[in-house]
């Protein structure tokens, strides 16, 4: 399953390219806040997407987790700030701190729990109100590897994103299923041209050459 | 029991004498530069500490010479009844003897089950000790979720169970203890709106601007918030942080002087790696710093001259008590 983003062993070839090699290159960067539910697989989808990844017990994320993933999308090169968050109930006092000033979101449930995605929808409300107006946020329904014993149908949320301008897609951590597709959605739907939308934190900043020595990059062709 | 495999060239296996695998970067090198005086230090320590078990005082009276003792780290063999008598939680079980046993026996909620029953696998995953011991880690975080609401089961508690578990061997013992942990050290941090733990991060990140100013500037010029960076280790008193040897060396102190040890090993974390700190020149590399790199680096492998530089720092409780008052509600550090 060979998509585009690739992080450290895969690219230690050394051909690494860096945008600056390229021809006028753009490059932007976004804070990205994934919310959901304890143990829907936050954690798992971040680790799927920026070291490709998949621990069967992902251990529990205390407070709140800070990783960089970039990739490219035709000519310019999006690094994700991706904040990754504790999903147990009492650390959401936590959470207002990632999510503001987020330019995208996903919020993750699981589809074998009912319960998670009526807490996915109470994630989206919050972010309606309080987010930045424009936060391109996206649904995930993971753990889609166990469809056989789902009980959140893919059309329900489908049609619930719809009604709510959410990008939807039933993920796999375990599989990589649709993980590198989402993140790609939504850099596809966030404004790239410098300082369109920058009340985040460091929307559309330059990168920093010297950025990601661990995390390269070869996709720019 | 899964055999360890001993990498090339050391002596040491690639599992801790606690069960947990080795980073795949650990330096095997250092480690053995460190343990050949380390080993020589523990049998001295486990000398005096049989002389001073002998004399069968009152170990709940913490004086300077027992603090000394304690400060150098409690052998191995005696801690779990050492740490019983020097937090008081003897006494407290003294006066419960039936408690742990009856919170057992009661009815328990399905929700706070479910929520521990989700954790259990993915605690200490890879520690090869600790797969028969789920179902007493479940015990204790179901009869300390039922004994205390205000907290109930708060993600974390686990860490602090499965370790006291496996150093003590014992579910009621672990439970009095980390009833002890919970309540008297760092109240308040794992209740339902972790007040406490949010004024505490606030009152580090103040502290840090005394001691060590240019690292709070570099890390709030890249813009990591502390939460990001410290939460885990106040929530977890270090417990799947930092090196088990070490955790349990800062245990030891903590059982016997309180929470100042918990601000006081965390800034020691800043100071002895601020040139590291000042080094990371952008958020995604200072994240990963902390994340991966300074939980398990030679400065904090080598518990003993880490403990001794926790104690080199100067920290009163007064400091931290004013602070305290002037960072009630702050929530966003």
């Amino acid at each position: 399953m060979a998509t585009t983003p690739r992080s450290g062993g895969s690219a230690g070839g050394g051909t690494a390219q860096r945008p600056n090699g390229t021809s006028q290159s753009k490059s932007c960067q976004f804070k990205l806040v994934l919310l959901g539910e304890s143990a829907v697989g936050k954690s798992s989808l971040v680790l799927r997407f920026v070291k490709g990844q998949f621990h069967e017990y992902q251990e529990s994320t205390i407070g709140a987790a800070f990783l960089t993933q970039t990739i490219c999308i035709e000519d310019t090169v999006v690094k994700f700030e991706i904040w990754d968050t504790a999903g147990q109930e009492r650390y959401h006092s936590l959470a207002p701190m990632y999510y503001r000033g987020a330019q995208a979101a996903i919020v993750v449930y699981d589809i074998q729990n009912q319960d998670s995605f009526q807490r996915a929808k109470t994630w989206v409300k919050e972010l309606h109100k309080q987010a930045s107006p424009n936060i391109v946020i996206a649904l995930a329904g993971n753990k889609a590897d166990l469809s056989n014993i789902r009980v959140v149908e893919y059309e329900e949320a489908k049609q619930y994103a719809e009604e709510n301008g959410l990008l939807f897609m039933e993920t796999s951590a375990k599989t990589g299923m649709n993980v590198n597709d989402i993140f790609m959605a939504i850099a596809k739907k966030l404004p790239k041209n410098d300082g369109a939308n920058n009340q985040g934190a460091g929307a559309g900043r330059r990168l920093n050459e010297n950025e990601n020595n661990r995390q390269t990059t070869n996709c720019c062709k | 029991m899964a055999a360890a495999t001993t990498p090339i060239s050391s002596k040491f296996s690639d599992v801790d004498e606690y069960g947990f695998k080795r980073p795949e970067n650990f330096d095997y090198k250092a480690y053995e530069q460190f343990m050949s005086n380390y080993l020589k230090t523990l049998a001295k320590r486990r000398k005096r500490w049989e002389e001073i078990l002998e004399e069968n005082v009152d170990l709940s009276n913490i004086n300077s010479k027992l603090k000394r003792y304690i400060r150098k780290g409690i052998p191995g063999p005696f801690r779990p009844d050492v740490w019983m008598r020097i937090s008081g939680a003897y006494k407290l079980q003294a006066k419960s003897p039936d408690l742990y046993r009856s919170l057992l026996n009661a009815p328990h909620e399905k929700e706070i089950s479910d929520s521990i029953s989700i954790d259990l696998p993915r605690t200490f995953p890879d520690n090869i000790f600790f797969e028969t011991k789920k179902d007493s880690l479940y015990n204790i975080l179901i009869a300390y979720a039922h004994h205390n609401r205000d907290v109930g089961y708060c993600q974390g508690l686990n860490y602090i169970a499965g370790l006291l578990l496996i150093v003590t061997e014992d579910e009621e013992k672990s439970f009095w203890l980390l009833k002890h942990m919970v309540e008297n050290i760092v109240p308040q941090y794992h209740t339902k709106n972790m007040a406490n733990l949010l004024r505490d991060m606030a009152v580090f990140k103040e502290m840090v601007i005394r001691r060590v100013p240019a690292v709070n500037k570099h890390i709030e010029n890249l813009g990591l918030p502390y939460a990001v960076i410290a939460s885990k280790w106040f929530i977890c008193v270090f417990a799947e942080v930092l090196p088990a040897e070490t955790v349990l060396r800062i245990w030891d102190c903590v059982f016997s002087e309180g929470y100042k040890i918990v601000f006081r090993v965390a800034l020691t974390m800043f100071k002895t790696h601020k040139s590291a700190i000042l080094a990371a020149d952008d958020i995604g590399a200072l994240a990963n710093f902390f994340r991966e790199v300074l939980i398990h680096d030679e400065i904090v492998t080598d518990c003993h001259t880490f403990m001794q530089k926790v104690f080199e720092l100067r920290l009163k409780r007064s400091e931290l008590e004013s602070l305290r008052k002037v960072c009630v509600g702050r929530n966003n550090t």
